[in-house]
């Protein structure tokens, strides 16, 4: 016995042909979404990609493995995801459901491709087929578990959680997808009759088809097709959705990781060639971000992490890191909107946008840095802001007179410099003896 | 009785040009007195171990940290280029500090300009003091504090540096072996005490402090004595447990060693 099963089986040749073709125009929506979203991006500053690529390619290697590496880790091993109990549980069984049947279509996909070949390099049966099935079954369920657990997460609505209507239609539309992929599994059990491993290596699959089993062959076939399609549509509509949704994290996120250095405890530093060559110091329009830090706008999830770990918002200051990226984000947005209707004025970054009282309520703590999954330095875009604000001489109070005592004593308590080693006086001297 | 000259305990780079390492006191320890007990301690500590140190004394400026955060970005320059030419005018190689805003500054900030150090927190150089054996106790030394200990991890010292557990090892000695009151926020997970990003400078609602959630949290470890790693943290911590009317002390973790070693 060959445990297997027919790819496309119960499928006619045309309805494979309107798949592809469908699966080609799901494919062009989520590309051209993509483009749309690195678009608004190129608002910003530009970062040295072509650095990135030059040389050989050992030498790109060596400059892209810190990044590839955090990629690994931080995203692909979720690594940065840990830590917040039900909700990193939630994610790594979406996660880890969601990426089996990810591998798995993919490699039902390249047996397909290359059965054109050669039917002799077909790999989808046989011990190989039964563990594919088994696993894939087994992790569907993953799955539709953690997709239920961001539905009563969701449901619940905490407070550092950001909510959008599109939320609930991913949410919905992968249990969806989930359902409707074990149906389809179920009735194809039902029309297609496997016996011994071929059918046990199905556990979920199998014990739906026994509800089914009243249908009969052609009923099941019938039954089978449609469902099919239905799955079919909700996938592609589930691939074309993803740049406009929050599943964008997909995308964004590792981007994110990837260009991201790993800054805690540094800030890019400000030359006077810059301030000469530009006019400015510091971050006075959304244009004044660099490309990958508005990339890292994009990435953000509004999980919430960031909001729940700051000590300003925890006592009622105007500052939530999390309000600040969105609200970075939406400026970004209508800036880009605006510049393609041709306006030449936009909603002011500072005040408008961003109020000062929120930028001078961060204790640069690095929390939020630090929580953040998607790495977004929510630390090094508010330093940015600040120094518009101090250039503008928008600091005053006791702050400013603190700057002031630094530029002529050398130190925030104006005291005088001369004083600096009083401190030392009436310790008790040693002997060299 | 010796007749050899007497050398200060705190000798500048110009009395000790032979130091082996570098003892940066920063502005806080210099200026504010709560904080001056600090850096005595820790000259107390250094002279016991017998460690070969120096400090810049007048020679010292504020590394400009606070400057930095806040979005001066050309006053950090200035500052940091001035005190860079002075660690090259000594050939300082090696840094002791106890605030963790000026090893962060010297550390990660000054490397940006051409400064680079070997930069440790005074918890670390304690620690591995303490390992080699250089800081006995002395005859009829004092006992542990009384009461549960408790220790607030600096955000630029846990956090944005990684380092936590050198200064849980010298609380281990200080504590003569009596375990720590963990809060709940600890290590890279701590809590700001308020005082991180020029906030130090700023007038803050006395209704909702940072400074006072966080000495909350410690004070619910029932710990009586708040151990900190930061002369910002000290301040702020001193003042939160004020708020709460707490009795509990607050002391850096080298005090609490100079306590037990009896120095």
């Amino acid at each position: 016995m060959n445990p297997t099963r027919e790819t496309f089986g119960n499928i006619p040749l045309s309805s494979q042909l309107a798949f592809y073709a469908l699966a080609a125009v799901a494919t062009g929506i989520f590309c051209w979404g993509v483009r749309r979203r690195w678009k608004l991006w190129q608002l910003g500053q530009p970062i040295s990609f072509r650095e990135m690529i030059t040389g050989n390619l050992l030498a790109v290697w060596e400059r892209a493995r810190p990044g590839a590496r955090r990629v690994a880790v931080d995203a692909v091993a979720q690594q940065r995801v840990r830590g917040h109990g039900f909700g990193t549980v939630a994610h790594l069984s979406l996660y880890v459901g969601f990426m089996a049947l990810l591998a798995g279509t993919t490699l039902l996909e390249i047996d397909n491709i290359v059965s054109h070949i050669s039917e002799s390099l077909k790999f989808h049966h046989g011990l190989y087929y039964v563990v594919y099935e088994y696993t894939l079954d087994v992790l569907g369920l993953l799955f539709l578990l953690g997709t239920l657990f961001f539905c009563w997460r969701r449901a619940r609505k905490p407070a550092a959680l950001g909510h959008r209507a599109t939320d609930w239609y991913v949410l919905l539309a992968f249990l969806a997808i989930g359902v409707t992929g074990y149906l389809v599994e179920a009735l194809r059990i039902v029309w297609q009759q496997p016996t011994g491993l071929a059918a046990h290596c199905s556990p979920v699959g199998l014990w739906l088809a026994g509800y089914f089993a009243g249908l009969g062959e052609p009923g099941a076939r019938s039954a089978h097709f449609a469902l099919w399609w239905i799955h079919a549509f909700l996938v592609f509509g589930f691939i074309a959705s993803i740049p406009f949704t929050r599943l964008f994290h997909f995308v964004a996120g590792p981007m994110n990781i990837f260009l991201a250095k790993p800054s805690l405890g540094a800030l890019p530093p400000v030359t006077m060639e810059e301030v000469e060559k530009t006019g400015r110091v510091g971050v006075s329009d959304i244009r004044h971000f660099t490309v990958q830090e508005l990339l890292s706008l994009d990435a953000c999830m509004e999980c919430g992490r960031c909001e729940e770990a700051c000590p300003a918002f925890a006592t009622d200051k105007p500052l939530s890191p999390k309000r600040v990226v969105q609200d970075l984000k939406g400026l970004m947005e209508e800036t880009a909107a605006g510049l393609a209707a041709g306006q030449t004025e936009f909603r002011a970054l500072h005040e408008d946008t961003i109020k000062a009282e929120t930028l001078w309520a961060c204790t640069a703590c690095s929390a939020c840095v630090n929580v953040c999954p998607v790495r977004i330095d929510q630390l090094r875009l508010i330093i940015g802001l600040r120094r518009h604000l101090v250039a503008e001489g928008g600091l005053s109070g006791t702050a400013a007179t603190a700057l002031r005592r630094m530029q002529s004593n050398a130190n925030p308590w104006g005291l005088p410099p001369a004083e600096r080693a009083h401190w030392t006086e009436g310790l008790t001297t040693k002997s060299t003896s | 009785m010796s007749t050899a000259p007497d050398v200060p305990a705190a000798p500048t780079v110009k009395e000790n040009p032979s130091f082996e390492i570098l003892y940066w006191i920063g502005c806080a320890a210099a200026y504010d007195r709560r904080a001056q007990r600090v850096a005595r301690a820790m000259v107390r500590l250094l002279n016991h171990a017998k460690v070969n140190f120096a400090i810049l004394g007048r020679e010292e400026k504020c590394t400009g940290d606070s400057a930095r955060r806040l979005g001066d970005e050309f006053l950090f320059q200035e500052l940091a280029t001035a005190n860079i030419g002075t660690l090259a005018k000594y050939n300082v190689k090696r840094i002791v500090a106890h605030c963790p805003h000026c090893v962060n500054a010297l550390l990660k900030d000054y490397s940006q300009f051409g400064g680079q150090y070997e930069v440790v927190h005074h918890t670390q150089l304690l620690a591995a003091l303490i390992k080699e054996g250089r800081l006995p106790a002395v005859p009829g030394a004092a006992a542990a504090p009384a009461g549960d200990v408790t220790y607030h991890d600096p955000c630029y010292l846990a956090r944005v540096n990684g380092i936590h557990e050198a200064p849980r090892e010298v609380l281990a000695t200080a504590l003569g072996g009596k375990s720590l009151c963990e809060m709940k926020r600890n290590r890279a997970g701590t809590s700001c005490c308020g005082a991180g990003g020029g906030r130090m400078w700023m007038e803050e609602d006395p209704k909702r402090r940072v400074s006072t959630e966080r000495a909350k949290e410690a004070l619910g470890t029932g710990a009586k004595t708040v151990a900190v790693g930061c002369p910002f943290c000290l301040t702020m911590m001193s003042d939160g447990v004020a708020a709460h009317g707490g009795e509990a002390r607050v002391l850096d973790v080298a005090e609490l060693l100079v306590e037990k070693l009896g120095l």
